[in-house]
């Protein structure tokens, strides 16, 4: 207990909120610059204030849920640390699993403040900087170039010739393709955890996770049709955080059903 | 502007944009691998090396994969800000692109374009700024709270935002290409019921369930594309 109360000492909190406030900065350079250019590239304010408030109410939702993951760690790596993590770089979903195979290295068996000593607080520490570190590094090395090949419909002289027929156009259709592979595979393994999550067609898997998604799609459903019917473009701001919202809300009447 | 104006202006903006990037990506990467070692200072004690390494072999090979993935994928649609941003602060697949997608479909803008660096890098940096305050709020009050959010009644809300945001993000995109999306969800569900040890690494199956999307996606243009020729020379 007495290292954990160092892991939340004030000195702690300082490191990581150091970082964690540089890391703030950059966020308002970026903005800054890029609301500065939109304007000066003609684009209308009033899309781009849209897509403030867009963003905000659509981060908001996520961000408790890290939140809690800053909560659920907390325990064993006290505050500062997953903080620093799910504010910077991280993602809820390596961060516990790595915590958990550094904790398994450094000979402490498995992530708990019972067994943590301090030199596995600093291996489990600097695995996790080291495991998720590689998108930073491919995009300081490669992102300038690698942005660059790609093809600008509205600057043909940067290889708009050669795309001319073909893949022109396609762009899109592939982002848009690319989030349903990526969503597919998600609500794919709800549907799989129902079946076979429990044993092999045991059909004993949690139905929580499908349940919560089809409400959410319903509810997305409901404000694409608000939108549809009114025209009113202020709809699209709210709807995936509204929708949810809605579905989280069922989540804990489903939970109670489940018992 | 006139149009050759604004395309200088866009070039600089984006060459400063990259220089920018890079110099603070790499100023927050050594912070972070430094970070350990001021804290081993601190508490007196240093990490592990081989230990390090030793765990390194076991999951971070997993990560160096889907990190290089996730470059290949995310960098297109999130442009050249969008994208230092968005590896500086983490939360992809869980935030940050859903997040920029849904913006840049809010306001209708194109992949490659300067209307989409502008939106994507606005987007990024405003849901990295709401995670910050939403956290530093968060761990503030976090001893007030913690027994409202640990409350038990309230877990199986936010055990279950991902599965929220996807169901969202679904109802949204399947609209788009329905049979791709029937016959990805069918594929995936298939290998998930007859191979349940996929399950647990869900966020890998992402490549082949996109690079099948965008296969069907692939063929289906090609088809519309050769229609639409074959009317114009009739």
């Amino acid at each position: 207990m007495e290292l954990l109360a160092e892991l939340n000492s004030p000195v702690m909190y300082l490191i990581c909120g150091g970082i964690i406030l540089f890391v703030s900065v950059i966020c308002i350079v970026f903005a800054v610059r890029a609301y500065r250019a939109g304007r000066q590239l003609g684009i209308d304010e009033s899309k781009m204030k849209r897509v403030i408030t867009a963003s905000t109410t659509f981060a908001v939702l996520p961000s408790i849920g890290i939140l809690l993951g800053v909560i659920a760690l907390s325990g064993s790596l006290g505050t500062p640390w997953p903080w620093l993590r799910l504010s910077v770089i991280g993602a809820l979903h390596y961060e516990t699993q790595v915590a958990e195979a550094a904790s398994e290295a450094a000979g402490i068996g498995g992530l708990s403040i019972a067994n943590m000593t301090p030199e596995a607080f600093a291996t489990i520490a600097f695995l996790m900087s080291l495991c998720i570190m590689w998108g930073m590094v491919l995009v300081i090395f490669n992102g300038e170039a690698y942005s660059r090949r790609l093809v600008s419909p509205s600057h043909p002289e940067k290889g708009g010739k050669k795309k001319k027929s073909g893949m022109s156009g396609f762009g899109d259709t592939a982002m848009t393709a690319m989030f349903i592979g990526l969503v597919s595979a998600y609500i794919a393994s709800y549907i799989g955890t129902i079946v076979s999550g429990n044993g092999m067609f045991s059909f004993q898997g949690s139905w929580l996770p499908l349940a919560v998604a089809v409400t959410s799609a319903a509810a997305m459903g409901v404000f694409i049709y608000i939108k549809n019917r009114t025209g009113a473009d202020w709809v699209d701001s709210f709807s995936v955080a509204g929708s949810m919202l809605t579905a989280m809300a069922a989540a804990i009447f489903f939970g109670r059903l489940i018992g | 502007m006139e149009n050759r104006t604004a395309r200088e202006y866009y070039e600089n903006y984006l060459k400063t944009t990259h220089r920018l990037g890079r110099i603070l990506t790499a100023s927050v990467l050594i912070l972070l691998l430094a970070a350990p070692y001021v804290i081993g200072i601190y508490l007196k004690a240093m990490p592990n090396i081989p230990a390090v390494l030793k765990a390194f072999l076991g999951v971070g090979i997993v990560y160096l994969v889907s990190g290089i993935v996730e470059y290949l994928i995310y960098v297109p649609m999130l442009g050249a800000g969008g994208s230092y941003l968005a590896f500086i602060t983490g939360n992809l697949i869980n935030m940050k692109i859903p997040c920029a997608i849904n913006a840049r479909d809010i306001v209708g803008v194109k992949s490659g374009t300067p209307e989409n660096e502008i939106i994507a890098t606005l987007s990024i940096a405003t849901s990295s700024l709401v995670t910050i305050i939403v956290l530093a709020l968060g761990v503030l009050l976090m001893i007030p709270l913690q027994p409202v959010l640990q409350s038990p009644a309230l877990q199986p809300a936010f055990e279950n935002v991902v599965p929220a945001l996807f169901g969202a993000m679904a109802c949204k995109y399947y609209r788009a290409d329905r049979k791709a999306a029937l016959i990805v969800l069918t594929v995936m569900t298939l290998l998930f019921v007859f191979v349940p040890s996929l399950i647990g690494s869900t966020s890998m199956m992402v490549i082949p369930s996109g690079a099948l999307a965008i296969g069907l996606s692939y063929l289906s243009f090609r088809k519309k594309q050769k229609t639409s020729e074959g009317g114009n020379e009739a």
